[in-house]
C-alpha cells in the first residue's frame, strides 16, 4: 500500500514508549486491611507484578499499542489508486439561477447539485486542479486552479441560487478561457439546464453535465404594476400570474399594503397558462393612508395544500408611484394628433395656448412642461421645455434649414427614450435640420449628423428638441407616437411622470442625491445598510448596484444640514415648483439612466425616502422544467463530446494522466474511533458490568446484588 | 424487628427506669454500652417475655444424669454404682438390675471467648465493639437465666480468663469486665491462645466464639473449643467492608496484625472472586462446625442486636 507521506510512519516510535511509560507507571496505593488472608489465597496478580507478565495480560496496552500503529498509518495517508476519470484541469461551472432553488429534489437543486460536482472531482487524477465559476446573474470564478479538494468542497458549497437569471454563456466564455491554458481540461456544468435562452458560446474542452432536478411543478408572479386610475384618484395593481406546469394549479393570491392584507383571490391556472389579476382602489379609500408598498404573495390555498417548487417568483413587490397630475402647457396653432396623445397620458393636466395668446400667459411658473410646436419664444419659461419643429436658431438649438424626407438613423437599443418605441416604418415628410447642441444626446439620429430628437438638461432645465411635427409624417398612425410621447413627457417631467416599475435583481439603479446630500444610505430587503458617496464632490447622482435582493429598498440622504429645511434655499438644483404642490424628484434620474426602475419619491421634501422594488419577473427562469443535457454537452470539444473521435488535441494527454487517488483515511479513523471506544470499554469494563448487573437485577424485578 | 424502638427513644416507663446512665458504674466504658444500648438489653429483656426459659439452650441440653427428681432413663448396674439408685421395684418383677437415671440441674457456665487481636479493631462499627456488645447482650440473658458468665480474652499466645459471674444483679460486673477489653498488640497466634482457653474451661456449659478467625488456621481454633466438654457456638463477624470490599484499582494491602503486604489489582472480576473465596470460607468453618456439632453464626459487624439476638441466634438455634 503506498503513503503520501511516509516519513509519517516514523510515528511507530511511540510504541516503545507507551510500552517503557507502562512499565513505568505501576505505583501503588498502600491501603491498610485487616487481614490479607483472603486476599493472599485469590490474587494471582501477585505474580503478574513482574513487568513482563503484567505487560502480557494488559488489554489496554494492547489497544494503545494498537492505536498508536493505527495513527501512525493515518498520518501516513496510504491510498489506493485507480485510473483517473477526469482530465488533469477542471473547470467547474455551478448554476447559481433562479431556478437552482427549486425544491423538486431534496432539500434543494443547488445542494444536489454541490453533491453531484464533489463526487464527480474524486475522479479528479492526482495532482489535478479545479476551477470553480458560479454562474449567476453573471459569471463569478470561486476557486482558481486549486488542488486542494478541501477548498474547492469550500469554494463549491459556498454557491447560492441568486434570485435572478443565471448567465451561462458567460460561464462557460470564462471556462472556456480557463480550459484553454491547459493541455488536458475539461468542463463540467452543474446545472438544471432550465435554460431561458440556450447558451451559445463553444468550449474547445470537453463538457460533461451534471444535471440535477426533476420536475417543473411552479407558479410565478410574473408582472406586478401600480397604474393610477384615469380619475387620477385612485390606483390599481395589475398582476399576471404564469403556471408553469403542466398540470392544472390553484394558487391564492394574496395583496399586501405596507404589510397589511389588502385583498386575496383563489386563482385557478391552467398548465402554462397565464392569468391577469387586477385588485382595484388598493388603496382603501380615504379611511386608509394610502400604502407606500404593494406586496404580492402566491400561497397554495389550505384545501389544495400542495406548494410550488420554487419560492423565489412567489413573492414581488411594487412602490406604489407618487402620481400627482403635472400641468403640462402646449403651445400650438392646433394640432389634433398632439392633443389628444398628450391629453390620453396619466397625471397630465394639459392646457393649451396659441402662440399668440402665450406672450399674454401668466403664471407660466405652474408649468411643469412647456411644449412649443413650431414656435419659439423670446424668452424660454423656467422650466422643461419640449420643441416640436422650432423655426429658428434659439437657445434651444440652431436651426440650419429644412430636410425633405430625412431618414432615420441607427437607433440605440438603450435609449430610455426610445423604449418599446418602433421606428423602423415611420417616415417623415419634412423636418427641420438641427444642430446638436453640446448639452444634448442624439436620441433620434437624421441624415448628415442632424439629430431628428435631441435631449438633454440645458441650464438646469430638461429640454427635448423634436426636428419635425408629428402631423408631417406618419408617425400620429403608428402605436409608437404615444410611447413615444409618453417616454419623452416621462424624461422631462422627471420620472414620477411614468408608472414605477420594478428592476430586475442585479441591475445597477441610478439614484438622486438630494442638494446638500453628502451621500445615500440603501436599506436592503434584509435590513442590511449601505452607504454610498457620490464620486465626485456635489455629483448628483449615484449607480447602486448591489440589486441582488428581492424586495424593496430605501433610499435616504445621509449628511443633510436639515432634513425639515427648505431644499431650496441650500440647494443650487432647486426642484421645479408644481401647481397642485405634487411631487417631483430632486432632478437626479439622469437620461442615461440605464435602470429599467425610476425609484418613487416620497413627495418633495428631499430628506424623504426614496423606495424601489426588485423583483425576479422572469418567465423563463420560473420555468424550472429541467432542459436538455446533451444541448450543453454539445457545446464542448474533445472526447467527451465525441466518445468515437481519436487524436485530438484533447485525447493525447488522457494516456498521460496520472491516476486518482483513493486516500483511506475515512476506514482508518473510524478504527481509531473503534479502538477507543474498546479502550474506553475495557477501562470502565468494572462501571459498565455492574450497570449491566443494576439493569438486569431491575428488569427482574429485584434488588442488585452487590457482592 | 418492627416492634424494636429506635435507641434514642424514650424507653417504657417499667422497664427502662431500671437502668440508666445515672447508675453506669465509672469503669464501664460510655462509648461502648452507652444508654441507647442498655436501653436495648432492656427492651430485650421484655420482649423475651420469659426470660429465665428462654436462656442459652446449650445449657439445657446437657446430657449428664444426675441426682435430682426429674427421671430421666435405666440403664444396667456395673459394679460401683450407688446401691441407692437401684430400682427394687423393677427388680422385684424382673429379677434384674437397673439404675434410675435422673436429669442433673447443673450449674451451666457460659464463657464469651472474645478474639482480641489487632485484626478485630478494623471495620465500621469495629468488629471488637460488637463482639463486646454481643457478649453483653447474651451475657445479660445468661445471667437473667440464673446461669454462670465468664470472659475470656484472647490475645497473643494465651487466653485472659476472668472469674465467672453469677446473678442479674453482676450485669454491671460483666460490662465493665467487656469494657476493659481491648485489642492485643502485635500478632495474636489464634490456635494457642484457644488452646489455652479450651484448658480453661471446667466442666460444662457452652462457650460463645466471638472472632472474626482471620487466621490461617481458624478451623484448629474451632477444633480446640470444640473438644472441650463445653457446647460451642462461634460468631463469626466480619465487617461490611471486609463483606463487600469497596477497594479499587492497583493497591498494596497491608495486614493491620503482621504488616505484610500484597499486591492486587482490585477490579470486579478480583472482587468477585474474593466473595467467591469468602463464602466459600465461610461455608467451610460452617462444615467444621456441624460435624463437632457445633453452632455456627456469621454476622456482619453492623447488625443490630435485636436482630442477632431474635433473629440471628434463633434461627440457628442458639438461642430458645
Amino acid at each position: 500500500m503506498p503513503f503520501a507521506t511516509p516519513l509519517a510512519l516514523l510515528g511507530l516510535l511511540f510504541v516503545p514508549l507507551v510500552v517503557a511509560m507502562y512499565l513505568l507507571k505501576l505505583r501503588r496505593d498502600r491501603t491498610v486491611v485487616p487481614s490479607t488472608l483472603l486476599w493472599s489465597r485469590l490474587v494471582t496478580d501477585v505474580e503478574a507484578n513482574a513487568p513482563w507478565q503484567k505487560l502480557r495480560r494488559s488489554l489496554l496496552l494492547l489497544l494503545q499499542l494498537l492505536l498508536v500503529v493505527i495513527l501512525a498509518l493515518l498520518a501516513a495517508r496510504p491510498f489506493l489508486e485507480r485510473p483517473a476519470g477526469l482530465a488533469r484541469d477542471i473547470v467547474l461551472i455551478v448554476d447559481a439561477s433562479a431556478s437552482m432553488a427549486a425544491t423538486d429534489v431534496a432539500p434543494n437543486r443547488m445542494a444536489v447539485a454541490h453533491d453531484a460536482a464533489i463526487a464527480a472531482l474524486r475522479d479528479l487524477p492526482s495532482g489535478g486542479t479545479v476551477s470553480v465559476i458560479a454562474a449567476g446573474q453573471t459569471a463569478r470564478v470561486v476557486a482558481s486552479g486549486s488542488s486542494d479538494l478541501g477548498r474547492i468542497r469550500q469554494a463549491v458549497t459556498s454557491i447560492r441560487p441568486v434570485p435572478s437569471a443565471g448567465d451561462l454563456d458567460d460561464a462557460l466564455g470564462l471556462a472556456d478561457a480557463l480550459a484553454a491554458r491547459s493541455g488536458d481540461a475539461e468542463v463540467l456544468v452543474a446545472t438544471d439546464a432550465a435554460l431561458g435562452e440556450q447558451p451559445t458560446a463553444r468550449v474547445d474542452a470537453p463538457v460533461r453535465v451534471l444535471q440535477v432536478g426533476r420536475e417543473r411543478r411552479n407558479q410565478a408572479i410574473v408582472a406586478l404594476a401600480i397604474r393610477t386610475a384615469r380619475s387620477g384618484l385612485t390606483k390599481s395593481a395589475f398582476i399576471s400570474v404564469a403556471n408553469l406546469d403542466i398540470e392544472r394549479a390553484e394558487p391564492r393570491l394574496e395583496v399586501y399594503g405596507d404589510g397589511v392584507l389588502l385583498d386575496s383571490r383563489d386563482l385557478s391556472l391552467d398548465a402554462q397558462a397565464r392569468a391577469d389579476v387586477v385588485v382595484d382602489d388598493i388603496t382603501q379609500g380615504g379611511e386608509f393612508p394610502e400604502p407606500d408598498v404593494i406586496e404580492v404573495r402566491l400561497v397554495p390555498r389550505e384545501e389544495t395544500g400542495r406548494p410550488d417548487q420554487l419560492a423565489t417568483d412567489d413573492r414581488a413587490w411594487a412602490v406604489v408611484p407618487d402620481d400627482e397630475p403635472r400641468q403640462v402647457l402646449l403651445v400650438s396653432d392646433g394640432d389634433p394628433y398632439l392633443e389628444t396623445a398628450l391629453s390620453y397620458l396619466p397625471n397630465v393636466e394639459l392646457y393649451g395656448r396659441t402662440p399668440a395668446e402665450y406672450a399674454t400667459t401668466t403664471g407660466l411658473d405652474q408649468f411643469e412642461l412647456v411644449i412649443f410646436e413650431g414656435f419659439v419664444p423670446a424668452t424660454l419659461p423656467a422650466t422643461a421645455v419640449l420643441a416640436i419643429a422650432p423655426p429658428r436658431t434659439s437657445a434651444l438649438g440652431e436651426v440650419r434649414g429644412t430636410l425633405r424626407e430625412p431618414g432615420i438613423g441607427t437607433l440605440a437599443p438603450d435609449e430610455p427614450v426610445l423604449r418599446y418605441v418602433d421606428l423602423s416604418t415611420t417616415h417623415i415628410a419634412v423636418a427641420r435640420q438641427l444642430v446638436l447642441p453640446d448639452w444634448a444626446r442624439t436620441v433620434i439620429p437624421g441624415p448628415a449628423n442632424a439629430p431628428l430628437l435631441y435631449a438633454g438638461e440645458r441650464d438646469g432645465q430638461r429640454t427635448a428638441v423634436l426636428a419635425f411635427e408629428p402631423r408631417q409624417s406618419d408617425l400620429p398612425l403608428q402605436v409608437a407616437f404615444p410611447i413615444l410621447l409618453a417616454n419623452l413627457t416621462g424624461e422631462l417631467l422627471g420620472g414620477s411622470g411614468a408608472p414605477t416599475e420594478a428592476a430586475a435583481p442585479g441591475d445597477p439603479i441610478t439614484l438622486p442625491v438630494p442638494a446638500g446630500a453628502t451621500g445615500l444610505r440603501v436599506e436592503r430587503p434584509d435590513g442590511t445598510s449601505v452607504e454610498l458617496a457620490p464620486g465626485t464632490l456635489g455629483g448628483t447622482a449615484l449607480t447602486f448596484s448591489q440589486t441582488d435582493q428581492l424586495g424593496v429598498y430605501t433610499v435616504t440622504p445621509v449628511g443633510l444640514p436639515d432634513a425639515t429645511a427648505s431644499p431650496r434655499d441650500t440647494g443650487s438644483r432647486s426642484p421645479t415648483p408644481t401647481p397642485g404642490g405634487g411631487a417631483s424628484p430632486s432632478g437626479g434620474a439622469s437620461p442615461s439612466n440605464s435602470s429599467s426602475a425610476t425609484p418613487a419619491a416620497g413627495g418633495d421634501d428631499p430628506s424623504a425616502p426614496i423606495r424601489f422594488a426588485v423583483d425576479l419577473f422572469d418567465v423563463a427562469e420560473s420555468n424550472i422544467a429541467p432542459g436538455s443535457a446533451a444541448a450543453l454537452t454539445a457545446l464542448g470539444g474533445g472526447p467527451a463530446a465525441s466518445p468515437g473521435a481519436s487524436g485530438s488535441a484533447a485525447t493525447a494527454p488522457r494516456a498521460e494522466r496520472p491516476p486518482a487517488r483513493d486516500e483511506l483515511w475515512v476506514p482508518i479513523v473510524l478504527l481509531v474511533l473503534l479502538g477507543l471506544s474498546i479502550e474506553w470499554a475495557v477501562y470502565q469494563r468494572d462501571a459498565l458490568t455492574l450497570l449491566w448487573r443494576r439493569l438486569g437485577a431491575r428488569i427482574r424485578g429485584r434488588p442488585a446484588g452487590g457482592g | 424487628m418492627t416492634n424494636a424502638r429506635p435507641a434514642d427513644e424514650t424507653p417504657p416507663n417499667r422497664g427502662g427506669e431500671r437502668v440508666r446512665r445515672a447508675f453506669l458504674p465509672s469503669n464501664v466504658d460510655p462509648t461502648v454500652f452507652d444508654e441507647g444500648f442498655l436501653r436495648q438489653l432492656e427492651r430485650l429483656l421484655l420482649l423475651m417475655k420469659r426470660p429465665v426459659r428462654g436462656g442459652l439452650k446449650g445449657g439445657r441440653r446437657s446430657v449428664k444424669r444426675g441426682q435430682s427428681v426429674e427421671f430421666a432413663d435405666y440403664r444396667d448396674y456395673s459394679l460401683g454404682d450407688d446401691l441407692r439408685q437401684l430400682d427394687w421395684n423393677v427388680y422385684a418383677r424382673l429379677e434384674r438390675l437397673f439404675v434410675k437415671l435422673f436429669v442433673e440441674e447443673e450449674d451451666v457456665t457460659v464463657t464469651f471467648v472474645i478474639d482480641g487481636s489487632a485484626s478485630m479493631a478494623a471495620g465500621r462499627p469495629s468488629k471488637l465493639l460488637f463482639a463486646k456488645r454481643a457478649a453483653a447482650a447474651l451475657g445479660y440473658i445468661a445471667l437473667a437465666s440464673e446461669d454462670r458468665v465468664a470472659v475470656t480474652v484472647l490475645g497473643g499466645r494465651v487466653a485472659r480468663r476472668q472469674p465467672p459471674l453469677r446473678g442479674s444483679g453482676r450485669v454491671f460486673r460483666l460490662l465493665s469486665s467487656l469494657s476493659a477489653i481491648d485489642v492485643a498488640p502485635g500478632t495474636t497466634d489464634l490456635v494457642a491462645a484457644a488452646r489455652h482457653a479450651a484448658a480453661q474451661l471446667g466442666g460444662r456449659g457452652v462457650v460463645v466464639l466471638i472472632s472474626d478467625l482471620l487466621d490461617p488456621a481458624a478451623d484448629r481454633v474451632i477444633r480446640e473449643l470444640a473438644a472441650t466438654s463445653s457446647e460451642l457456638v462461634v460468631l463469626h463477624v466480619l465487617s461490611p467492608d471486609e463483606l463487600d470490599p469497596t477497594l479499587e484499582g492497583d493497591l498494596r494491602l497491608v495486614d493491620a496484625e503482621s504488616g505484610d503486604g500484597i499486591d492486587v489489582t482490585v477490579d470486579l472480576a478480583t472482587l468477585d472472586a474474593y466473595r467467591t473465596r469468602l463464602a466459600a470460607w465461610q461455608a467451610a468453618f460452617a462444615d467444621l462446625a456441624a460435624k463437632r456439632r457445633a453452632s455456627y453464626v456469621s454476622v456482619p459487624s453492623d447488625l443490630p442486636l435485636v436482630e442477632l439476638v431474635f433473629a440471628e441466634l434463633r434461627r440457628h438455634r442458639v438461642l430458645g
